[in-house]
């Protein structure tokens, strides 16, 4: 009996022997650095410059089109070709196969909501316009706008939905600015695309309520992994907050080249074609009528540092979203960390001792830490239905 | 629909179209080709990319600085070389407390021809350490000038040990305006260049203080885009224009000497020409 309960005894330390606090506990700086990336989930709030952004209809409608291979010339593919809800709305591949060969990976969908700024470039200003780039982009489905109106028009369930949602005859409208509705459509829907809670934010809210039990069920590796993020990785500098990024653009060290002699100029490119658009928030498409949603649009202006700088992504759901990096030329976790331990610094430009992204140099035991409290960032994905 | 087809063009580009009707010459003070450049852009296609964006001269190192030798026997015309201690990459942060660096510099010196030393990362007291008080003897011993990324700290402590000796002060030390007259100011052998730097001119468009001290100062800048990897080399061009369009908005004498004189001159009293 003894030896029963000692076999039970032994069997329970080694089941929690990874759910314990960390030591020496985390400090007071690195539990407010932990703390601000939540609470999760944030509140919803819709997006002023699109006037059918939470509407049930439009996000309905949103969902049709998402799906719609009418939305492609050949009638072959659509948005979810590229971003597979099966697949965290992704599609798995290192650069994306449409009906050529992009030059990026698809970006996951999920919280966008949160983003001033859309794609691996920025290259929009808004949910919705960036949604017009895939229809229009001829390596993507490339109909034109002239054939989305055709399509939208003369299929009687969606010029149905169309009316119902715009108050238009979609017959009647400008093809400009069915294009524009179909996109605010397919905008409202993918705002409802958002990752749940995570263990991660388990711990965090422990933290916070000081709650020790509830704070040990959080793995030691990913305890030991969270404090090297928020610490000596100065991972949370450009990750920050609870959507995990600053929302802005970065070069860490990844070759830009798309293929031999050209190279993708990213964020540089990417203001160069947000400025040049007519569908930016500047435009007459914007339904914000105090245009305060565009004040960032007004003032961006490319920098010779933005030449081959990309989004930093969030970190949200990252485990699930692989390959890595705007080309997805990381293939795993295990490969982003090693680049980050390993990064060639003078591919980056200024002094050593003023730049903020250096080798890390970590050990095995760090890798495979970061790695298990990256894991903890996963939560399930929801999208309306 | 026209406006479409403009935003089109601008997608399949990826970058500003912008025509600048700027045929100005540049000289670029600061351009790098390493070795991961050479395989992607071998010394004809390099030079190609120079002349292409109208640069008269560029100044060049490179790590390892097999790369400088590589382009200026291609295109002696084109190419000030300038000598970066740096053998490979990753000499970057140890170059300075590394007592090889001198005998590979000594070795470089007398083997090719150089303008200067450079570009070189320094700050603080480490630029009294013994290798970089080497590197500015050799430099004085060859009449030839130092292009420091330093702070200013580090560029006085230059002038302390050759008070005769010229600097180009890369990136014009990050520094505010205010602190890089002062500079300017107090050593008539400091130049400095404008590369990666964005502040004097935001938008394309002379930032006010940074206008008055061009004008203040018409001997002693110049312009360059820096290129620390190879794809930074597709920047050359974007930069050229970028440079032509802020530098239109001055006097013509002074924006001939931002753009080309200044570098010109130094280059010229470097190689004894």
């Amino acid at each position: 009996m003894r030896l029963a309960a000692l076999l039970l005894a032994t069997a329970l330390a080694v089941a929690h022997a990874d759910a314990q606090p960390l030591t020496p506990p985390f400090d007071d700086t690195e539990r407010a650095a932990i703390l601000a990336h939540g609470p999760w989930p944030p509140a919803r709030v819709n997006d002023p410059s699109n006037r059918v952004s939470g509407k049930p209809e439009a996000i309905a409608l949103g969902r049709r089109l998402f799906f719609d291979t009418r939305l492609s010339r050949e009638r072959n593919r659509s948005c979810a070709t590229c971003h597979d809800p099966e697949k965290s709305f992704t599609d798995g591949r290192a650069r994306s196969l449409g009906r050529a060969l992009h030059d990026r990976n698809a970006i996951a969908l999920a919280n966008l909501s949160l983003n001033r700024w859309f794609g691996w470039a920025g290259a929009s200003d808004s949910l919705w316009a960036h949604s017009i780039r895939p229809i229009l982009d001829d390596k993507e489905l490339a109909l034109s706008p002239g054939e989305l109106h055709k399509r939208v028009s003369t299929d009687r369930n969606t010029a149905a939905r169309y009316a119902k949602v715009f108050g238009l005859q979609a017959d009647a409208d400008d093809p400009e600015l069915v294009l524009v509705n179909v996109a605010k459509a397919l905008a409202a829907f993918q705002e409802t695309i958002v990752t749940g809670r995570t263990p991660f934010d388990e711990f965090r809210d422990a933290l916070e309520r000081n709650d020790r039990p509830a704070q040990a069920r959080y793995p030691l590796a990913a305890q030991r992994g969270l404090r090297l993020f928020v610490g000596r990785g100065r991972c949370a500098a450009c990750h920050l907050g609870p959507n995990f990024t600053s929302g802005e653009f970065e070069d860490v060290g990844i070759p830009f080249f798309a293929e031999k002699g050209r190279v993708d100029p990213g964020r540089h490119g990417g203001i160069a074609a947000l400025r040049a658009s007519p569908f930016n928030l500047l435009g007459r498409y914007n339904d914000d009528a105090g245009r305060s949603s565009a004040l960032a649009t007004q003032h961006v202006e490319p920098l010779h540092r933005n030449w081959g700088e990309f989004r930093v992504p969030s970190l949200r759901n990252v485990a699930r979203t692989a390959p890595y990096m705007h080309n997805g030329s990381l293939p795993t976790l295990a490969a982003v960390v090693r680049h980050y331990s390993e990064v060639d610094e003078e591919r980056l430009h200024g002094a050593p001792e003023r730049r903020l992204l250096k080798p890390l140099r970590l050990s095995q035991q760090e890798k495979t830490d970061l790695i298990a409290f990256l894991r903890t960032l996963s939560g399930p994905v929801a999208a309306a239905n | 629909m026209r406006r479409l087809a403009v935003f089109a063009v601008m997608l399949a580009l990826g970058a500003d179209t912008v025509a600048a009707d700027q045929n100005r010459p540049i000289v670029d003070a600061h351009i790098h080709y390493s070795h991961d450049t050479w395989d992607v852009l071998p010394p004809p296609e390099a030079i190609k990319v120079l002349r292409q964006a109208g640069v008269k001269k560029a100044f060049v190192s490179s790590s390892s600085d097999d790369g400088t030798q590589m382009l200026y026997r291609t295109a002696p015309d084109l190419i000030v070389p300038v000598l970066r201690p740096y053998r490979k990459r990753g000499e970057l942060s140890s170059w300075v407390r590394d007592p090889s660096i001198v005998a590979h510099v000594e070795a470089r010196l007398k083997a090719n021809t150089y303008a200067g030393i450079g570009e070189f990362h320094v700050f603080g007291a480490d630029a009294d350490l013994p290798v970089m008080r080497s590197l500015v003897a050799f430099a004085k011993a060859r009449k030839i000038f130092l292009h420091a990324h330093s702070d200013a700290d580090a560029v006085e402590r230059i002038f302390k040990q050759d008070p005769d000796a010229r600097v180009l002060w890369a990136h014009s030390g990050f520094d505010r305006p205010d602190n890089v007259r002062a500079m300017l100011a107090k050593h008539k052998m400091l130049w400095a260049d404008l590369a990666f730097r964005n502040d004097y001119a935001p938008g394309g468009r002379l930032d006010a203080p940074w206008k008055q001290l061009i004008l203040d100062f018409p001997d002693r800048f110049m312009v360059g885009t820096d290129t620390p990897s190879p794809e930074r080399w597709y920047y050359v061009v974007e930069h050229a224009k970028f440079s032509r369009t802020w530098i239109a908005e001055l006097p013509p004498d002074v924006a001939d000497n931002v753009a080309f004189r200044n570098a010109e001159r130094l280059a010229a009293w470097a190689l004894g020409q």
